[in-house]
């Protein structure tokens, strides 16, 4: 709990732990339509249902339809798929596949690392169509999660709930009344924290390179031009209003300097490297430990 | 899967059967209950200095056999089950010290565990979450359910 005296609704979605806080319990018929939400967005986007769009999306080419959501979320992907140069984008499902990342958590590469193919070539994101010339595994790992976020967010804000604080397993966002205090969890250490940060009002999103690893130098960042994991960042947090947006632009980091960021986005970051030293924007100014 | 709590320096066995490489993490180091793997040096000057990583052992007014114990964690991240290893060092019913074990057979983890833990002193420092005053935490590790649960095992282990 953030707030003394608040109330927690927890519940597990899409693959992870949520926690939701509120002043005052939240009813019954709250807590149902917010886990509508999740299953609805899961059964939607998830490549690991064979039920979802994009499993369909997966066996053959042609004409999706897909929720509201999917605007602004093909938007944002084609920002980053432009200003990463291809590294980042949605199409990099088939890439994960091939190295073990898969529906049946083989876990093991079936091949050498496997170049997304480029979206100009198969897929055309207007709005909520989507139009393939191919079959593509559509994944949108880097920022559903921050999506469902803001979704739950507006559900509670359509409620009339004021001031909650959402916990999606380290992707927080805050819209209460008092700033909350959050630490940055420690890239290989998850009893520690590197710092910590007042999270006012809005997002805040972490990726780590080191999580999830399942074989040789394989982990779940991966750069969608050559297909293989990129190695230099291991830890970066990105604060924006929304959280898809930090969501998405905590993995952009990996692959583009937050100040070149900063030109197309307005968020506060910071990226640890490798080597232990880190860089970070104003917003991140005198939150890490000396 | 059912991690097993075992009284040795290796952790992560557990986890193998998902990564599927074996050979590199084989236990030579293992060591039988009576016989903990921390110097009784070590030890003293520990205790004496604790990190203060964990009080969750000693707050319970229970008495521990002094060692270093591991156990496996496991929690259920978007893709499926994951493990973590944890390793608590008591001392005197305190714990003294806490590291968190990744698979040893993952050339590139260690790799970068190597190069952060040099670096990190002259850049980025980390201070134990339980001294600290917050109440969340941003990562990524979706950790601390397999964290308390290996601790859970320790606990009633090491009584």
């Amino acid at each position: 709990m953030p707030h003394a005296e608040w109330e927690d609704f927890t519940f597990d979605g899409i693959g992870t732990r949520w926690d939701i806080s509120t002043p005052r319990p939240l009813d019954a018929s709250v807590r149902s339509r917010l886990l509508a939400i999740v299953e609805r967005y899961d059964a939607d986007w998830s490549r690991f249902r064979s039920d979802s769009i994009v499993s369909a999306m997966s066996r053959q080419p042609g004409r999706f339809e897909l929720p509201a959501e999917a605007a602004a979320l093909g938007d944002l992907y084609r920002t980053l798929y432009g200003i990463t140069n291809g590294a980042m984008t949605p199409l990099i499902g088939a890439s994960l596949e091939r190295l073990g990342y898969d529906a049946a958590y083989s876990l093991r590469p079936s091949g050498s690392a496997l170049p997304a193919p480029r979206w100009e070539d198969i897929l055309d994101w207007d709005g909520t169509v989507l139009t393939t010339s191919a079959p593509a595994v559509l994944d949108i790992g880097a920022a559903g999660k921050g999506q469902l976020v803001d979704l739950l967010a507006a559900e509670l804000h359509a409620s009339g709930v004021g001031g909650f604080l959402i916990d999606a397993s380290g992707d927080l966002l805050n819209s209460g009344p008092e700033p909350v205090t959050v630490a940055l969890e420690h890239p290989y250490d998850p009893a520690k924290a590197i710092g910590t940060v007042s999270l006012e009002g809005g997002a805040i999103c972490a990726s780590a390179a080191n999580r999830r690893t399942w074989g040789d130098g394989l982990h779940h960042v991966l750069d969608g031009t050559t297909g293989s994991p990129v190695r230099t960042s291991v830890a970066t947090w990105a604060m924006a209003e929304s959280t898809m947006l930090a969501d998405a632009l905590a993995t952009a980091l990996f692959f583009v300097p937050g100040a070149d960021l900063e030109r197309t986005f307005e968020f506060s970051w910071l990226t640890v490297f490798s080597d232990g030293s880190a860089a970070y924007s104003a917003g991140f100014e005198g939150t890490l430990f000396s | 899967m059912r991690p097993s709590v075992r009284k040795s320096v290796f952790a992560g066995m557990a986890g193998l059967s998902l990564i599927g490489t074996v050979a590199g993490c084989a236990p030579s180091a293992s060591q039988s209950a009576a016989a903990p793997s921390s110097g009784s040096g070590s030890r003293e000057s520990s205790a004496a200095t604790p990190s203060g990583a964990s009080s969750s052992l000693a707050s319970s007014g229970s008495s521990y056999k002094d060692g270093t114990y591991s156990a496996d964690g496991t929690y259920v991240s978007p893709n499926g089950t994951e493990t973590v290893g944890v390793e608590l060092t008591l001392a005197a019913g305190t714990v003294t010290d806490v590291k968190i074990t990744q698979h040893p057979t993952n050339p590139n983890t260690r790799k970068f565990q190597g190069e952060f833990a040099g670096g990190i002193a002259a850049q980025v420092v980390g201070k134990s979450i339980d001294q600290l005053n917050v109440s969340k935490v941003s990562g990524s590790s979706l950790t601390s359910g397999g964290f308390n649960q290996a601790v859970e095992k320790i606990k009633s282990e090491a009584q």
